[in-house]
């Protein structure tokens, strides 16, 4: 049903082709032109975008477009582990808040309060310097706090369902809990849960490059959009295509998953259909 | 009576939330490797080194240093700077805070104001072009991370051509670009959230009570219409804050602003302990301030809330 009224949208559509585009290149990049991103050249230092290097070389002569599809691999890695982390933790605390109610809910509820209080990114920031700057340890550092808001949510959705005639009904009629779970309790909360994600997501896929271009996420020779950025803006005023590419990379992708959170929320959210 | 007790309650709560914080921050704080001093200790004589380590607390274990930390930020001492040689926390803040505050503030004046704006316009324009383009924009803009549109405004708008600074921070001239670089995201913000809050308004009966009474339709807009969508938006003025809190870190890293974003990002690097958590407790607090005065204004300004209260009576 959602899916079909997707389809009608051409803006959501082209904004998920774009990010398949982007998952595509992000496997195939830094293959594609037969460059090795890694190799210095010391000729083709600051060099502009050309037939040769499409997007240009760095101030070591690499090649840049084999390093964006790199740096563009780091931010997608980030928005499908931290999302998925999002997802599965938050409808599982949520899950658990909501079902069993009670002093677990009060409890966990004043956990959420409490690590809301405080930016996510300070709260990041901390553990990466307790993990200290990776990969891994940014994936875990971003996904520490991602469940919050998600947890809260689905723990509403499930407590106002649980008042609802048709899950008593279903319940006087026997269904057990397996089934109102299954059946009832996940197709329901599946439209939050995917609007919880397409917003948020932009959101990771900017506190990664955002950290990295301060120097707290991944650091040179590791490649990521922040770092690839943090470069380009020392070179801006005579090698801007160095900060440009990367930039308009970073925009792009945000803009899709923008784009398709606003889609996905008209064609879930039956009051906004009309 | 009602309305202090709230207060209090709510008072109440916010101390020991901060309390948390405050132990959290300290105990994850210690969980980093290593401590900022040991390399400057590295090549220093025994006694000195002892002195120096004696002189940050790091010669007790964990837990007396826990309860002297917390009996410090009780009385407002919050240790001092591992890296700024001589300085304390608090010092050091009270003088990044300026900084801070002026550019937060004037990035929500102009954002918020011209947000709101917007958003009015497109609500009244509702379907029309004007609303089309106001809307199409705001989600254009919001797409645009806070970070690269502050690139973009350095490398195209500083230098010789407008003769504005590409960075730091002295006078109004170097202020305008690092403003409009966060004002941006409330703009585009605050316009979705006008037009949806007014809408909603628009919606209700009691606009089309005022309208069946033969008010003219300006008075209804500025009478009703916008008093009522005015409500809803105050809940989001900590989220507002915590953005510019947010946003400070990546704006000030970008213009090299001496601000308490900038030396937040500077305190991680150099793993300034006492900093870190001395800032971060600062800024839970502030935020937490901001949400219970929010709570406060709402009670006072919900015209439902306020009726509720005079039927009583």
């Amino acid at each position: 049903m959602a899916w079909r009224i997707l389809r009608r949208n051409p803006v959501a559509m082209a904004a998920l082709g774009l990010i398949a585009l982007f998952l595509i290149m992000a496997v195939l990049g830094p293959r594609l032109r037969g460059i090795d991103g890694g190799v210095i050249n010391v000729k083709a230092k600051n060099a502009p975008p050309s037939r040769e290097l499409w997007f240009g070389a760095d101030d070591m002569g690499r090649d840049l477009f084999s390093n964006l599809w790199l740096g563009l691999r780091v931010s997608l890695t980030v928005a499908v582990v931290c999302g998925a982390a999002q997802i599965v933790l938050g409808s599982l605390i949520g899950g658990l808040m909501g079902y069993l109610g009670g002093i677990v809910d009060v409890v966990i509820m004043r956990v959420i309060e409490i690590i809301s209080s405080v930016p996510g990114l300070l709260i990041t920031m901390i553990v990466m310097m307790i993990l200290g700057n990776g990969v891994l340890s940014l994936l875990l550092a971003i996904s520490i706090t991602s469940w919050c808001g998600t947890a809260r949510q689905i723990r509403g959705q499930i407590m106002q369902l649980r008042e609802t005639e048709y899950i008593l009904a279903a319940e006087t009629l026997g269904a057990g809990a397996w089934r109102t779970i299954t059946r009832h309790l996940i197709p329901n909360t599946a439209g939050i849960i995917i609007v919880n994600l397409t917003s948020s997501i932009p959101q990771y896929i900017f506190m990664e490059s955002g950290l990295s271009f301060v120097g707290l996420g991944l650091q040179p020779p590791n490649i990521s959009l922040g770092t690839l950025i943090a470069s380009g803006q020392v070179h801006m005023d005579f090698a801007p295509h160095q900060l440009l590419f990367p930039c308009a990379a970073l925009c792009l992708i945000v803009l899709a998953f923008n784009l398709l959170g606003d889609g996905l929320r008209n064609a879930l959210d039956p009051r906004l259909r009309r | 009576m009602g309305f202090l007790k709230y207060a209090l309650r709510k008072l109440g709560l916010m101390v020991v939330t901060l309390a948390i914080i405050a132990s959290a921050t300290f105990f994850l704080v210690n969980a980093v490797p290593g401590n900022p001093i040991a390399a400057r200790t590295l090549r220093m004589p025994e006694t000195v080194k002892a002195e120096l380590y004696a002189k940050y607390g790091f010669d007790k274990p964990l837990w007396p240093r826990y309860v002297i930390t917390m009996r410090g930020l009780l009385r407002g001492d919050f240790g001092m700077s591992a890296v700024y040689e001589g300085d304390t926390v608090p010092n050091i803040i009270a003088s990044k805070l300026p900084v801070s505050a002026r550019l937060g503030l004037q990035q929500m004046l102009v954002g918020v104001t011209l947000g709101i704006l917007l958003g009015v316009v497109s609500a009244l324009k509702n379907g029309r072009a004007a609303d089309f383009a106001i809307i199409a924009l705001a989600a254009f803009a919001v797409s645009i991370p806070q970070l690269v549109f502050s690139l973009l405004l350095q490398k195209f708008f500083a230098g010789a051509k407008t003769g504005l600074p590409i960075i730091g921070w002295s006078g109004f001239k170097s202020t305008i670009l690092p403003t409009i670089a966060g004002a941006f995201v409330y703009t585009s913000f605050y316009a979705r959230l006008m037009k949806s809050s007014i809408l909603d308004v628009i919606g209700q009966e009691y606009i089309m009570t005022a309208e069946s009474k033969g008010i003219s339709g300006f008075r209804v807009v500025t009478r009703h219409v916008l008093r009522n969508a005015f409500v809803p938006i105050i809940t989001y003025l900590p989220m507002t804050v915590a953005m510019c809190v947010t946003g400070s870190f990546f704006v000030e890293s970008v213009f090299t602003i001496p601000g308490l974003g900038y030396y937040y990002v500077k305190s991680v690097q150099q793993r300034d302990l006492s900093m870190v958590m001395g800032l971060t407790v600062f800024i839970a607090a502030l935020l937490l301030a901001v949400v219970f005065v929010t709570d406060i204004l709402y009670k006072l300004v919900d015209p439902r809330i306020r009726l509720e209260r005079a039927g009583k009576r």
